[in-house]
């Protein structure tokens, strides 16, 4: 029969994985046929002479030698059939153990709806059962229309993260031509102009594979498994290759309901999403009219306590206020700002990112808030050491907000080491993760195991004076921006805040001629 | 002596601010509503108003627009109990010379009234 690319395989019973071509064979096939020539040869002359023949050529020494060559010639195609099927049935478990390993491993698949295990299973069995060089599986990505390796053996992580196989390529039309069958590197850039071959070439080569085995269910192309072997591949018969065919069918519907079952997932992700943010939206509407009615109905009463306060505290004249009194007034103008406070923190918790996104650059809102603290700072004995990438690209945001942030994080570390320690913040740009990391350590009493996961909720605190909104409102900001943040500490040796807030550089230049061009406009 | 109107809703905010500013000097009037507020700005002529932006009726935004309408000369600073980013951008917009929170920190605002009558004194 004529090879060709995709072989229209006749169908055969016994599929065979890899030749056994051992010693063995040959040495029974030898075997067995000099034994049958050498009686043939012993035999003879009495058949002759039974037969009524004779003569001295009968008994010539070279006669035995003649029909023992007759035996092996006229013999040999079927001896080795034989002597093949009787390893195989006896000796040679191997290969039909093959087909065991991987027939069950498409039956197992069935009951399977995890579509990475399910890759896992398939390219890890069929790279160690057959010693292959490569084996990947590459599913569609239908928001790219393109194909992806969902897991791959003998590749590294990184080579295999890389490959993507579009949808107009050589090798998908030539997939879609040919359908269901295998398709063999060799043989089928054979059959091409040097072009298409070269094209095709380069889509083997990309997914280093020999031949390709595509995963078809009723005429969707489910995917697709490449593999390279280490031998060429004239090891494999077609039988083998047609066990490959029959494997790739049956395994087809379990990747693709796979496939499925993984978007379905993702859906109801999305939907969860979107369902939580929206709940998040309507409690930060009501959260914020509550605050804005309260800070307003608050404010006022604050203002007048603290201003008449105020005008005693700063009123002219000779009479003196007696020192108690001028302590109580004092604490009177401290503790109403303080009440303001919090309602301020509320508002701005609620309001979100309503305030104008500007140009800014994190380094200098560092110093500024930095500055706020100096003062504490050095009556304190904290020392505060920065430590700032030097390629800062500048950060699109509320410069309120992101001042909030690092007031939050270190009036927290101060607060935390008390009166001697050190602080250390970090800023970096972290440019293949496209984000900004922003550190904050200090050297505090740290904060106990069993707290740390509430440090972020609103109204915790372990101060006296605290309002226990800093953390919180941090936390909400550093959300809105798309961003997250953690913290790890020990008890007695202190606390690092680390916050990641993503920074996409194509963004924040659109952004900018945005600004640029409302600029030309006015 | 130079001229100063209060124009807030709570009469005891007006009343502590009229104490503290007399205290330095200052000829003192005050309003507790809008219409009031128009009406004493042209018999008293202040050259610096405190202005409440919250107020029932008709609200310190649109007195500030009257102002600027009819003196615009006269230092306006507004004084609100909610930063609500929009009112303050919105007052800015409209003419006003600086804007302050309450509770008030009367130093910060003896200070700011001080510059904006200089300010006027030098003729701007």
């Amino acid at each position: 029969m004529k090879q060709r690319g995709w072989a229209s395989f006749k169908r055969d019973t016994s599929f065979h994985i890899r030749t056994p071509k051992t010693v063995l064979k040959k040495v029974l096939v030898g075997l067995v046929l000099f034994s049958l020539g050498a009686f043939a040869a012993y035999l003879f002359p009495f058949l002759m002479s039974f037969s009524g023949v004779s003569g001295p050529w009968v008994h010539h020494p070279l006669f035995p030698i003649l029909v023992m060559t007759a035996i092996f010639v006229s013999a040999y195609k079927s001896t080795e059939h034989w002597v093949k099927k009787f390893l195989e049935k006896y000796f040679f478990h191997k290969k039909t153990f093959a087909q065991m390993t991987l027939m069950d491993l498409a039956n197992d698949l069935t009951v399977n709806l995890d579509i990475q295990e399910i890759s896992n299973l398939v390219v890890n069995t069929f790279g160690e059962v057959l010693q292959l060089k490569t084996v990947a599986l590459l599913v569609p990505d239908p928001l790219q229309n393109n194909f992806e390796i969902t897991s791959a053996f003998g590749w590294t992580i990184s080579a295999s993260k890389k490959v993507r196989l579009a949808a107009d390529t050589p090798l998908l039309k030539m997939i879609h031509q040919t359908g269901p069958h295998v398709l063999m590197r060799g043989p089928v850039l054979q059959r091409l102009s040097w072009q298409e071959a070269n094209a095709l070439a380069r889509d083997f080569d990309s997914l280093q594979a020999a031949w390709i085995s595509p995963l078809f269910v009723k005429g969707e192309l489910a995917g697709l498994l490449a593999f390279g072997a280490l031998v060429p591949d004239t090891v494999f018969d077609q039988g083998d290759f047609h066990f490959f065919r029959e494997f790739a069918a049956a395994i087809a519907p379990c990747v693709q309901n796979a496939m499925v079952v993984k978007r379905l997932r993702q859906l109801n992700l999305e939907l969860q999403d979107s369902q939580s943010q929206w709940i998040q939206k309507t409690k930060l509407n009501a959260i914020e009219k509550l605050a804005a009615g309260i800070a307003h109905e608050i404010h006022n009463p604050l203002a007048i306590i603290s201003g008449k306060a105020q005008v005693l505290l700063m009123q002219r004249g000779p009479k003196q206020l007696e020192p108690n009194v001028q302590a109580a007034l004092n604490a009177i103008v401290k503790q109403t700002h303080r009440a303001a406070d919090i309602t301020r923190k509320l508002l701005m918790y609620s309001q979100g990112s309503r305030g104008p996104q500007e140009r800014i650059s994190l380094e200098k809102v560092l110093e500024e808030t930095l500055s706020l603290l100096a003062y504490q700072a050095s009556t304190d004995k904290i020392e505060i050491v920065k430590n700032l990438d030097r390629e800062l690209p500048p950060f699109f945001a509320n410069m309120q907000e992101i001042r909030e942030i690092f007031l939050n994080l270190l009036l927290n570390a101060v607060e935390a080491i008390g009166t001697e320690g050190k602080i250390v913040v970090e800023l970096k740009y972290r440019r293949d993760e496209e984000l900004i990391e922003i550190v904050c350590s200090d050297t505090g009493k740290g904060i106990p195991a069993e707290h740390l996961d509430k440090v972020f909720n609103p109204f915790y605190t372990t101060r006296h004076e605290a309002v226990g909104l800093g953390l919180f409102v941090t936390k909400q900001i550093v959300h809105r921006y798309g961003g997250s943040i953690r913290v790890e500490s020990q008890a007695g040796v202190g606390s690092m805040f680390i916050l990641h807030l993503p920074y996409a550089a194509e963004a924040v230049r659109e952004k900018e001629q945005e600004k640029t061009g409302a600029t030309v406009w006015i | 002596m130079s001229k100063l109107l209060i124009v807030d809703d709570e009469v005891e905010i007006c009343e502590f601010l009229k104490s503290f500013f007399e205290d330095r000097d200052f000829e003192v009037a005050s309003a507790n509503g809008g219409a009031q507020a128009l009406e004493k700005l042209a018999t008293f002529h202040p050259e610096v108003v405190l202005l409440d932006i919250q107020m029932p009726g008709m609200d310190g935004l649109q007195i500030l627009k009257r102002i600027k309408e009819i003196y615009p000369k006269m230092k306006v600073i507004m004084v609100t109990a909610v930063e609500t980013q929009e009112k303050i951008e919105e007052a800015m917009r409209l003419g006003a010379d600086n804007y302050i929170t309450k509770p008030l920190s009367l130093e910060y605002l003896e200070k700011d009234v001080q510059d904006k009558i200089n300010i006027l004194a030098k003729g701007f």
